[in-house]
């Protein structure tokens, strides 16, 4: 009868992500929201960009709420006026009193699927802005940002959270909405009916609250004590599957399996009791519903009898009775769910919130052609107030020239790319190309005229010849050729059986390093920069493959300003110019001869060969 | 499903007890209805109050009734659930245990993990809602059909008309939402890819400037994933309103009918409210069938993924010999046993004509490899990435078997000898270092449990890494975390180093495994290693560690491309010139 009803048993929607990790039953840790109302007013911003929508979707849920009570009340009604006497509602006659319900009956369903489709639409749509604001931000942020945040954690703000805001919206607002309907228009009926019935329907509601208290005390700590022993469990079965090698190399498998056996009997123990305890929480519901289901019927009928109540109230009673504790059920359930979301939101607004690139000034130069000089002119540059990363560096590389940049790990190679490329800028002394200070160019044009190759040789899910056009969106596949002869790739591209059309999955397995490097060199190649930078290019590269990529990277550097970070010394023999950074200072400066004559630093660690040593232990 | 069933026999008892509280339970709830009618018609119609009492009292006796046999379901559920993934789990584990390293090596390590813990417990979870919740679901719409013609057969027929016509709509969305949901999964994986792309290559995006691209492709598949999500779900949302409007029609046939008959005297009212009561318990039933579904689907998926690995041939070579069961037994001990296959090794290792490629692919990794290495000596490995470095060394402890060729040890081809006591012969210390989590004393007993405190420390002594640990605060009982990681990638390597000499093998297999030493450490490392007699295998990178090796093999691409002493190849071959040249001056180390 009632809409309420099914609305009542409607079960949680299976989760769309089919991922048994995530089906394990394991506890998220919760996190809490910190600023509710802000987060709430955010996404309220989002929400209202479809008012009309939302203000039918909640005016749908007014009335399938109405509705959902009306239909116990009518069959009540009909067992009072119509079943047991010959009364007649309203003066409506029966068949017209059952087109009266019919009609009821007919608009509830219907409001109820209007109500969920038009709020699916809102919720998805908003869910979809969401993502590509975050995403078009993160492209906004600047690149220290990346440095700090962990990757896994910047993923899963971007993906789980998001996900978890979008399941909320798609159904737990509307029925928290909804249940509050429910639950207040229950109780005014049933108040209305009979204030007597009402008090006994409600007795369980404090005997519930006892119940549930009880459990969660002891299913607390219990779960705790689960989760710990799943994920020592777990930690164990990754340690030793990921070990399996050594394991077998060293004949350990009795070992393992006996030590597995005891942490598998522990965590049967713990789950034996976190699960039976939790798992009287519905029975616990349960029969306090039937609890308030036989009281009313019972106490109802001597009431009944006494001429109280009628017939019909019973009837309508016993269906609310059943009826009011799922909205309190539902309640409990969604608001867990909604604080969660509230919190996931909240995340992906902290990163919304985070502070973008610095934009270009007003009358920053679009340079069409530069040529490649660089000077340093004692620039200092700090990542915290008062203590300097970079300090005094002057220094002046003319178009062509190799500088090759040498120190210990922080001595602030990266971080003198980094202002060169204006991910930082300078805090003080000047920085210009061409004669022109960097900061007045336009930060995209500026970088458009550089080329990197970095030590994470980064492809991108695609084909080899997307990933080189990369470099240049709009060139053409002769180019695309071109530049990968030039880069030494070509030889190897052609003997692939895709040849320039093989995929490349995520991080692009099933070609070796050396030639995922020799297509960042292409890519590179094709892009045609003034400034070139390379960025410990080969040094995660082993030394046979270092010289079979060496002649391309020889091509490439050719007739362009490069900067060259390197620990192998052999690399920056060639240099031009060598610029040994220690502490942020620029210790020594000038050729690789000159420099062993020095008798320095350079020529210490020279002689040490390497300056790997320093990044060992 | 036979694996579930198998598994739970032994949880029998407790299941059949879970269940029978579960219908103890549901028959109280199916009773509720019919009582009620009683009350309304024996009781209020005839103004008895005696019979309100009694219908009522055994309401509330039944209603407490339940609440014990809930609680007691529960109980036994999770009884039966926990004991099942416990021994489906210990079983599983075992099982892979038992594997070759070549069997084993075909699951992805990360697999068997989801197996081993996503999968088990999702099993886990569904039997237990089955004991206690979802087999409680069909019987609930059998049961209420059944009552209702109890009831009133007439009215009655008239709910058990709209049963079969809604499961057959359930099922019918189901089907339907599934191919849906998994084009949202797909669209949701694409998604995330690209997340995961920009994330990663956000440097490079930023210095090629190609934001909007990469902004316009996240909006595009971003846009396909919300069409996607929103067309499954507007499917899905179709079901409840649908089994409410076919439901409510049926009641409304219901009160047409029981008034007419009611008129007539073949029903009361009573009837007519309980058969109304029960097609409202049909509805809620209906609703979680869907949910329920979906459940077991999921679940069948994990049994089957847990099924494949349990189904799994072993693969292991050479289980014959029962001296390798006894764990714990040293090397040495081995020395008294005559045994086939477990004499004691000398060390002397012969390639011929060795061919190799893994299990799961076509691509040769070792082409026609030979070479000899007497007891004692060193043999440094050299060539890039992939080369077939790591493959070639792995063969000798017997993780793979090779193709064609023949390797054997002290003469004896590597079948003949029994696997585990040719292992426990062979120290190995593998390019990625895995330490486990406990203490630095017990990682390096790791390698011989029954290990002398005196014998770990002249390991660690060999090893360079002694001084390292007297120099924590716990010294040898300094706790490593997960994999180690409180100690740098040096210390970590040469702890794992002196965890394969506490063995004191016969073999040494050092595999890259001193890339994180800096020169003088690795030059005292190497130097103590020669003390001590055994066969070494260095694969390395670094021309200064081969200088000393007896061979020096130089594979490239699966092949020995040259072989020799440091002399030797400097002699014959191009590429190990280059080599040298490119990490010594040339001027000054050729003269030095």
């Amino acid at each position: 009868m009632p809409n309420g009803w099914t609305e009542a048993f409607r079960q949680p929607r299976p989760p769309v992500i089919a991922d048994p990790s995530k089906a394990s039953g394991e506890y998220k840790k919760k996190k809490r929201a910190k600023n509710v109302s802000g987060t709430l007013g955010r996404i309220w911003k989002y929400l209202a960009q479809r008012k009309l929508k939302l203000g039918l979707v909640l005016f749908m849920v007014l009335i399938s709420s109405a509705l959902s009570l009306l239909g116990p009340y009518m069959i009540g009604v009909a067992v009072d006026d119509y079943l047991s006497g010959g009364g007649a509602f309203w003066g409506l006659g029966w068949v017209w009193f059952l087109v009266v319900l019919g009609v009821v009956y007919l608009l509830g369903p219907i409001t109820m699927f209007l109500q969920s489709i038009w709020m699916i639409e809102i919720a998805q749509e908003t869910v979809y802005r969401m993502r590509v604001d975050l995403f078009s931000h993160l492209h906004k942020l600047p690149i220290p940002f990346f440095g700090k945040r962990q990757q896994g954690e910047l993923m899963s703000r971007v993906t789980n959270d998001i996900e978890n805001v979008s399941a909320t919206l798609n159904s737990s607002a509307i029925q928290i909405f909804s249940s509050v309907l429910i639950l207040f228009g229950t109780l005014g009926v049933m108040l209305s009916l009979s204030p007597l019935l009402t008090l006994l329907t409600f007795i369980v509601v404090p005997l519930m609250a006892v119940g549930m208290r009880w459990i969660t005390r002891r299913t607390g700590p219990l779960f705790k004590e689960r989760q710990s022993n799943l994920g020592d469990l777990n930690g164990y079965i990754e340690e030793t599957l990921s070990g399996q090698r050594i394991i077998k190399a060293f004949s350990q498998e009795d070992r393992v399996k006996k030590e597995f056996g005891v942490r598998n009997e522990r965590i049967r123990l713990s789950g034996f009791w976190a699960q039976t305890i939790s798992g009287m929480i519905p029975k616990l519901m349960n029969s306090l519903n039937n609890l308030s289901f036989a009281l009313v019927a019972g106490i109802g009928g001597i009431l009944a009898i006494n001429g109280q109540v009628t017939i019909g109230v019973i009837i309508v009673f016993v269906e609310y009775a059943r009826q009011f504790t799922r909205p309190l059920n539902d309640l409990a359930n969604q608001w867990n769910t909604l604080l969660s979301a509230i919190a996931g939101a909240e995340r992906v607004f902290e990163i919304m919130d985070e502070e973008v690139e610095n934009k270009d000034e007003g009358k920053a130069a679009k340079l069409d052609k530069i040529e490649g000089s660089v000077k340093f002119d004692s620039v200092s540059f700090g990542y915290d107030e008062g203590r300097n990363t970079l300090s005094d560096i002057s220094f002046e590389a003319k178009p062509g020239e190799t500088i090759a940049l040498v120190g210990p790990t922080g001595a602030g190679k990266t971080t003198l790319i980094q202002l060169l490329s204006r991910f930082y800028d300078a805090s003080g002394g000047k920085i210009t190309i061409d004669g022109r200070e960097i900061g007045s160019i336009q930060r995209e044009n500026l970088r458009s005229h550089m080329a990197f190759v970095l030590q994470e040789t980064f492809l991108f899910e695609g084909t080899i010849r997307e990933n080189i056009r990369y470099g240049r969106l709009d060139a053409t596949d002769e180019e695309i050729e071109e530049a990968a002869k030039l880069a030494n790739a070509h030889s190897f591209i052609a003997r692939l059986q895709d040849g320039y059309d093989k995929m490349l999955n995520n991080g692009g397995s099933g070609i070796s390093q050396g030639q995922k490097q020799l297509l960042a060199i292409a890519r590179a190649m094709l892009a045609d920069p003034a400034i070139l930078v390379l960025d410990e290019a080969t040094s995660s590269i082993d030394t046979v493959t270092e010289i079979k990529i060496q002649q391309g990277l020889q091509r490439l550097m050719k007739g362009r300003t490069s900067f060259v970070i390197a620990h192998r010394l052999n690399t920056i023999r060639q240099a031009d110019q060598i610029l040994v950074l220690k502490d942020g200072g620029l210790l020594e400066h000038g050729s690789h001869d000159e420099l062993l004559k020095q008798g320095g630093f350079y020529s210490g660690l020279y002689h040490g060969q390497g300056i790997e040593g320093e990044a060992g232990d | 499903m036979s694996l579930v069933f198998s598994f739970l026999k032994k949880y029998r008892t407790a299941s059949l007890l879970a269940l029978l509280m579960m219908v103890i339970e549901l028959t109280v709830e199916l009773a509720q209805p019919y009582l009620i009618s009683k009350i309304i018609d024996d009781g209020i119609a005839n103004s008895d109050l005696n019979v309100v009492w009694m219908w009522g009292g055994l309401l509330l006796v039944g209603t407490l009734f339940a609440f014990g046999a809930g609680i007691a379901s529960s109980f036994f559920a999770s009884y039966a659930s926990q004991g099942f993934a416990s021994d489906l789990r210990e079983t599983l584990y075992d099982k892979v245990q038992s594997f070759s390293y070549s069997v084993f090596s075909k699951f992805a390590t990360s697999s068997l993990i989801t197996r081993m813990t996503g999968d088990i417990t999702m099993l886990q979870d569904t039997i237990f809602m089955s004991l206690r919740f979802m087999t409680r679901v069909p019987l609930v719409v059998i049961g209420s059909v059944v009552m209702a013609m109890v009831v009133n057969i007439k009215l009655g027929v008239l709910l058990a008309l709209t049963v079969p016509l809604l499961l057959v709509f359930v099922l019918w969305i189901m089907r339907r939402a599934g191919a849906m949901f998994k084009n949202v999964q797909r669209r949701l994986d694409k998604v995330n890819g690209v997340i995961q792309e920009n994330l990663t290559g956000i440097r490079l995006i930023r210095v090629f400037v190609r934001m909007k691209h990469e902004n316009g492709r996240f909006a595009a598949s971003s846009g396909k994933l919300m069409k996607n999500t929103v067309a499954a779900l507007r499917l899905t949302e179709t079901t409840m309103p649908f089994i409410m409007l076919v439901m409510n029609a049926s009641i409304i046939a219901v009160l047409w009918f029981g008034r007419a008959d009611i008129a007539s005297g073949s029903a009361t009212v009573g009837e007519v409210v309980a058969v109304a009561n029960y097609a409202l318990r049909t509805i809620g039933a209906l609703s979680a069938f869907s949910w329920i579904a979906v459940t077991f689907s999921r679940a069948g998926a994990s049994a089957q993924r847990v099924k494949e690995v349990l189904d799994t041939e072993n693969g292991e070579f050479a289980q014959t010999n029962v001296y390798g069961h006894q764990s714990g037994v040293s090397a040495a001990a081995f020395a008294e046993s005559q045994d086939s296959g477990a004499e004691p090794v000398e060390g002397t290792v012969r390639f011929e004509n060795v061919s190799f490629k893994y299990p799961t692919s076509d691509i040769k990794v070792l082409e026609e490899i030979s070479f000899e290495i007497g007891a004692g000596k060193r043999v440094a490995i050299m060539g890039a990435t992939g080369s077939g470095k790591s493959s070639l060394v792995q063969l000798i402890p017997h993780l793979y078997d090779w193709d064609k060729g023949e390797i054997t040890i002290d003469g004896r081809s590597i079948d003949q000898w029994d696997t585990e006591h040719l292992r426990r012969s062979i120290g190995y210390v593998p390019q990625e270092v895995l330490l486990f989590t406990g203490s630095i004393r017990e990682n390096i007993a790791w390698g011989r449990e029954d290990a002398t405190f005196e014998e770990i420390e002249e390991a660690a002594k060999i090893a360079q890494i002694h001084e390292t640990v007297e120099k924590l605060p716990n010294g040898y009982d300094t706790q490593l975390g997960q994999r180690g990681v409180n100690l740098s990638g040096g210390q970590k390597q040469r702890l794992s180093i002196a965890r394969a000499l506490v063995r004191r093998p016969a073999i040494l297999i050092l595999d890259d495994s001193t890339s994180a030493l800096d020169l003088a450490t690795e030059s005292r490392l190497l130097g103590a290693l020669e003390d001590i007699s055994c066969t070494t295998f260095l694969i390395t990178q670094k021309i200064s560690s081969t200088q000393a090796a007896d061979l020096i093999l130089l594979l490239d691409e699966g092949r020995l491309i040259a072989g020799g002493t440091h002399q030797e190849l400097m002699r014959t071959s191009e590429l190990y010139r280059h080599i040298y040249e490119s990490q010594f001056e040339q001027g000054e180390a050729l003269h030095a």
